[in-house]
């Protein structure tokens, strides 16, 4: 379609430049990058289930979670090379979230929301209380000199899981997901499978999550419960792809873009406030930009009257 | 006499469950919000509760009517001005707000007050007396006695107050309660407003208990939504029928697995009944 | 051999019967009007045979085979499609779009790639005579145009028994003839159809046989003019006096 190419030029520009200049950046600079990878990457992957599927998980830190503590067992215990660990970490996920999808996705509205906010935690306090993983003590990669690594692993994944939002945009399986999002009756009576449909969209959304996580462990290092089985990833990544636009393609890599930018710069130069104006930023793209920049940018419109519109059709 | 004992101690940690799921089922079964901000309500009125002994020396209890009058406005005003804004947009965005409110107040209560444990420990804290071997503190009897009053109090006010029945209109017909004149604006911050104050009396009595930090709540927000679906949503009854149960599911927990466990219980449970039965306990079918 | 055939279907919620011992036999190639006062089952009866809802009771088979307790999606799959009584668009999708899903997924698992999907979809749109709307988004249309939309939407499917829930709901005269054309050419095609209507004249003009449901049960069935006419629809829809009346 040709309103895809400027797009398309863009991300291919920017693919090339980030592919060829990690070495000429500050060390800083590489660290944000892959923070903003990653969060990028969680936001694309959180958008198959949410934002196509229109089925708002709430907890798929657990299946970051849960790559991150398989790719790190295996690496630690089993001593396994990272790239089959890695693997076994996303099939793990993968394979969790399908296990997981198939009573919870038949449940509606905040009541999956609240199901899947209830995995994420359950999945932490079984962790914790798992001698395997290290409990509450957590569990110590073995240390690697360079980040480099690291930064093209995470583009990698970034660059996955946007590649799996583009397909699902123009493919007949996505096509299925959007109905199920628009209306699930209609859906199911046009013939489309949707229990299957969900699943496989659940499952590949938390193993693209836990492959996310399988890198984090190695680039971070240590992990523990508390700091892997995070509620604020998990609405980072929703308040990402939300800001950007749940349901394109690019939406969620802008939304992360934006924010991370505006998050770093501001826990720089207000340590204490950062997590405060992070809330902050919730509310104010909830109640302003529910649908996103994506399409204020498709609308070529930035009016104020498009800012309130949303009040007129949700305030009571 | 440990079964007993483990009993009692369920029971008495229930009633505060109990009253903290009622503020909450009162908002999702009214106005279909998911609060989750509750568990900061709750702190809050753990903090306010805090301050006015420490500073002042005010009883824990007598300060309690004061908590809960601080904390009703403060929900009635969160509701009024910012969430009836968004009160009828899709589920999963009301959800994200009060996320976000969540972590402004949580944050803004670490600025404020540091993040340093705190307890309030009033002279008669250590007292307890033994009933056929069973121990009991007296303020955990008088907490459960707390709750217990609240609770009848409130379901007093939604059954035989003009106000009550005004909420329990807009709850079943949005449109139809408009047209009979009920302004729904105020009504739904009403009804916030209440189940603020019920979280707010929830953390007043929590804090005698446990020790009080920014972040105590969360955890809370969690198990008030357990019982809150554990007991049925919407149904008040249930609400403090559910509290129970999780009281002394967690008591059990604690002592015959280990107290790591109650919370990966709690969660689990929540999910089993999510799935198996989500009309909860006492909740009506469909 | 009928095409649909209905045995005994009943739907119980709780202690109601909304249908209950419901059978017909749907032939090849024919239109059967579907009446009855609001309440009589006629929707619920369509949920049941399209596997929205399941039965409680009876068996219904398409070509000889049962179908019951199939899911929907398979049973639209089969050829069996319905459209709904209050019209489920996707918002978010344009007409052509809407269209599309119905090609993708329809009879023996529709079309594969979306170059043939959207060239069904375009011949469909242009049938309902709503080309021109094809990329206009589908929340904005006026309720005909939605009603077409809705149609579309389930031909192309591709089905071979369709079930048309009250398609007339809202149209103004001149529409309503306008559709009553369209369900023709829709059968000269060679879709069987069940029409659910409230509009009479259209029932009379467009059906080859008429089916009465009351209460959950059925009350009759046969030619148009002998139904329509029986003394016992009238008192279904109008109450005893008036259908004594009518035959003073």
């Amino acid at each position: 379609m040709a309103g895809d190419r400027i797009p398309i030029a863009l991300g291919a520009a920017a693919l090339l430049i980030l592919v060829a200049t990690p070495g000429l950046l500050s060390p800083f600079l590489v660290q944000f990058l892959i923070n903003l990878f990653m969060l990028a990457a969680l936001a694309e992957s959180w958008n198959i289930i949410g934002g196509f599927t229109g089925y708002a998980s709430f907890g798929n830190v657990a299946f970051f979670g849960v790559g991150a503590y398989a790719t790190g067992v295996l690496l630690t215990t089993a001593e396994l090379p990272f790239a089959l660990a890695l693997a076994a970490g996303g099939i793990a996920a993968a394979v969790f979230a399908a296990l997981v999808g198939m009573p919870i996705l038949r449940l509606k509205g905040h009541y999956f929301a609240i199901a899947t906010l209830g995995v994420a935690e359950t999945t932490r306090e079984i962790v914790y209380n798992l001698r395997i993983t290290g409990g509450g003590t957590g569990l110590t990669m073995p240390i690697s000199r360079s980040p480099l690594p690291f930064y093209y692993l995470m583009l990698s994944i970034l660059l996955a899981t946007t590649l799996v939002n583009w397909w699902l945009s123009s493919s007949r399986f996505g096509y299925g997901l959007i109905a199920i999002r628009e209306d699930e009756d209609a859906a199911a009576a046009m013939g489309i499978n949707t229990p299957l449909y969900k699943t496989i969209a659940f499952s590949v959304s938390g193993g693209l999550a836990g492959l996310v996580g399988g890198v984090f462990a190695y680039w971070i290092t240590f992990i523990d419960p508390e700091g892997v089985f995070k509620v604020s990833t998990t609405i980072q990544m929703i308040i990402m792809a939300v800001f950007g636009g749940a349901g394109t393609v690019a939406g969620p890599l802008l939304g992360a873009l934006v924010l991370s930018s505006v998050s770093e710069f501001l826990s720089t130069q207000l340590v204490s406030l950062a997590e405060l104006v992070n809330g902050l930023i919730v509310i104010l793209v909830v109640l302003f930009m529910p649908r996103g920049l994506a399409e204020m940018i498709r609308k070529r419109q930035f009016s104020l009257r498009d800012f309130a519109r949303n009040f007129r059709e949700y305030r009571v | 006499m440990l079964l007993t004992q483990v009993l009692v101690n369920g029971i008495l940690l229930g009633g505060l469950y109990g009253i903290m799921a009622l503020g909450m089922s009162l908002i999702w079964g009214v106005m279909n919000i998911v609060n989750v901000a509750h568990g900061a309500l709750i702190m809050l009125g753990a903090y306010l509760t805090f301050w006015t002994f420490t500073l002042w020396g005010w009883d824990p209890f007598l300060s309690l009517p004061v908590t809960i009058g601080v904390l009703f406005v403060y929900g009635y005003v969160l509701q009024r001005f910012l969430l009836n804004l968004i009160v009828r947009a899709q589920l999963f965005l009301t959800l994200l707000i009060t996320f976000g409110v969540e972590v402004v107040m949580v944050n803004l209560a670490r600025i404020a007050w540091s993040s340093d444990l705190r307890q309030v420990s009033p002279d008669y804290a250590a007292a307890n007396f033994s009933v056929r071997g069973i121990t009991v503190p007296y303020v955990r009897l008088w907490v459960f006695c707390a709750t217990m009053v609240l609770s009848v109090l409130f379901l007093l006010v939604l059954e035989k107050t003009r106000l009550g029945l005004a909420i329990r209109a807009t709850s079943e017909e949005l449109r139809a309660a408009r047209l009979t004149g009920i302004p729904v604006a105020h009504v739904y911050a009403v009804t916030f407003g209440l189940g603020a104050a019920l979280a707010g009396a929830a953390g007043g009595l929590w804090g005698m208990l446990f020790p009080i930090t920014p972040v105590m709540g969360g955890a809370l927000t969690l198990k008030s939504f357990v019982v809150a679906v554990l007991g049925g949503l919407g149904t008040m009854m249930g609400a403090i029928v559910g509290g129970l149960v999780l009281g002394i599911a967690e008591s059990f927990t604690a002592t015959y697995l280990g107290p790591t466990y109650p919370n990966a219980i709690s969660f689990g449970l929540l999910v089993l009944i999510l799935i198996f039965r989500p009309t909860g306990l006492l909740g009506r079918r469909g | 051999m009928a095409i649909l055939e209905a045995q005994g279907v009943t739907k119980r919620f709780g202690g109601l019967a909304a249908v209950s011992g419901v059978s017909f036999n749907l032939g090849d190639g024919e239109i059967l009007g579907l009446i009855g006062p609001n309440g009589s089952g006629k929707t619920t009866l369509v949920n049941v045979i399209t596997g929205a809802l399941s039965s409680s009771d009876g068996d219904v088979r398409f070509r000889g085979d049962s179908i019951r307790g199939l899911a929907s999606h398979e049973i639209g799959r089969l050829g069996v499609g319905r459209t709904f009584q209050i019209v489920k668009p996707f918002r978010n999708l344009t007409v052509l779009e809407n269209v599309m899903v119905g090609a993708l997924f329809g009879a023996r698992g529709g079309a594969r790639a979306l170059s043939e999907a959207r060239r069904q979809a375009e011949r469909v749109l242009e049938f309902v005579a709503l080309a021109h709307l094809a990329d206009a988004s589908a929340d904005g249309l006026n309720v005909p145009e939605r009603k077409r939309m809705e149609l579309a939407r389930a031909l192309a499917m591709r089905p071979t028994v369709l079930f048309l829930d009250e398609v007339m709901a809202g149209l103004n005269p001149a529409e309503i003839d306008a559709a009553v054309v369209l369900i023709k050419q829709i059968r000269d095609r060679g879709i069987t159809l069940v029409v659910i209507e409230h509009v009479m004249k259209a029932i009379r003009d467009l059906s080859d046989r008429i089916m009465v449901l009351y209460h959950g049960e059925k009350l009759t069935e046969g030619l148009p003019h002998q139904v329509l006419n029986d003394p016992d629809v009238v008192a279904a829809y109008l109450g005893r006096r008036f259908a004594e009346q009518s035959h003073a």
